[in-house]
C-alpha cells in the first residue's frame, strides 16, 4: 500500500493506492495520527485505487474517524466500490463512515459546516 | 418488525462439519504467510464465483484468527484446513490448537446491540459497538472481522465444542438461464 498526499485549499487529501490489509493498514492510521500533530483539521480519504481490504483495513478506518470525531474535526472517506464498499455494507458502518461519491463530492461536503 | 440477528453457533454435529469430500491442507502458523495459505486455499474456487475478492477476504479473516487467536503466532502450532467451493457454495473448516474462543455468548450479545443500534439508526450508540476487543487484541486487530463473517457466510459459522475450530459455509445465488414460460 502506497500513500499520497496532495492539498485542496486547507483540506488534506490522501489517496490510497493497493490494498489495505493486516501488514499494511497501520501505516494509514500512523500517517493520519501525525498529520493531526500538524494540526490538519480537514482529512479526505480517497479509496479510488483500493480493491482490497480487510478486517485491519476497516479498524484503522474506524480508529481514524472516531478520532477525528471526538475533536471535532472534519472527515470525508469516497471513492469506495467493489469489495471494499461490500465488506463495509456487510460492517454494517455505511452509515458510521462519513462517506462521499467522488473527491469533488467530498470537497464540497466538507467544506459545509 | 422483527429482526433475525445472526449468531455465532456452538455445535459440532452441524452439518458443516462434515468433512466428506473436502480438500485438505496444514499450515504452520506463520502470521506473515497468512494471506499466502488463503491463495492457496481459495484457488480451488471456480472463476464464475463473483467476488472473489471478497471470498478470499473472509478465508484470510478465518484463518488469521486460528494463527493469530488461536494459536497466537506459535511456529509450532499448526491449523488444519478443509475446503471445497462449486459455482453454487463455498465450504471452509479451520481448526486451530489453541484453546479455543471462549468468548461466543459474550460476541454474540455485543453483536445483538451493536445492529440494534444500526438498525435504530443511531450511528452514536453505533459507535460504542464498532470493534469487539478483548484483553488479548493488540493495536492491529480492528476487531470487526466477525461481524461481516456472520452475515456473508449465509450458511452459518459454527464453533466445535472446544471452540477452536469453526466451521463456515456460503450459498451463491445462481443465475437463472432460459425462458420462463407460462
Amino acid at each position: 500500500m502506497d500513500l499520497k498526499i496532495r492539498k485542496h485549499g486547507e483540506t488534506y487529501i490522501i489517496d490510497v493506492n493497493g490494498e489495505m490489509d493486516l501488514y499494511n493498514s497501520y501505516k494509514l492510521k500512523e500517517l493520519v495520527m501525525k498529520m493531526l500533530e500538524k494540526k490538519v483539521e480537514r482529512f479526505i480519504i480517497n479509496m479510488e485505487n483500493v480493491d482490497y481490504i480487510d478486517s485491519s483495513g476497516i479498524g484503522a478506518l474506524i480508529y481514524i474517524c472516531s478520532t477525528i470525531k471526538k475533536m471535532n474535526l472534519r472527515l470525508m472517506i469516497c471513492n469506495i466500490h467493489g469489495s471494499v464498499k461490500k465488506v463495509i455494507e456487510l460492517t454494517k458502518l455505511m452509515g458510521y463512515f462519513p462517506i462521499a461519491g467522488t473527491v469533488e463530492d467530498a470537497i464540497q461536503k466538507i467544506a459545509t459546516p | 418488525m422483527s429482526h433475525d440477528i445472526k449468531e455465532l453457533i456452538i455445535n459440532e454435529n452441524h452439518p458443516l462439519f462434515d468433512r466428506t469430500g473436502m480438500f485438505f491442507k496444514e499450515f504452520p502458523s506463520d502470521f506473515r504467510q497468512i494471506r499466502y495459505f488463503t491463495l492457496l486455499v481459495v484457488q480451488k474456487a471456480p472463476p464464475e464465483i463473483k467476488e472473489i475478492n471478497l471470498l478470499e477476504q473472509q478465508i484470510s479473516e478465518i484463518i488469521k484468527n486460528a494463527v493469530k487467536h488461536g494459536n497466537r503466532n506459535n511456529p509450532e502450532k499448526k491449523i488444519r484446513v478443509w475446503y471445497s467451493f462449486s459455482t453454487g457454495h463455498a465450504h471452509l473448516i479451520v481448526e486451530d490448537e489453541g484453546e479455543g474462543f471462549q468468548g461466543i455468548e459474550e460476541w454474540n450479545l455485543f453483536n445483538r446491540k451493536r445492529v440494534e443500534a444500526f438498525l435504530s439508526q443511531d450511528f452514536d450508540d453505533l459507535g460504542n459497538y464498532v470493534s469487539y476487543r478483548t484483553t488479548r487484541s493488540d493495536e492491529h486487530d480492528g476487531g470487526n472481522a466477525m461481524f461481516a463473517a456472520v452475515e456473508y457466510w449465509n450458511d452459518g459459522v459454527v464453533f466445535n465444542n472446544v471452540h477452536n475450530a469453526v466451521a463456515v459455509g456460503k450459498t451463491f445465488p445462481q443465475r437463472r438461464v432460459g425462458l420462463e414460460i407460462d
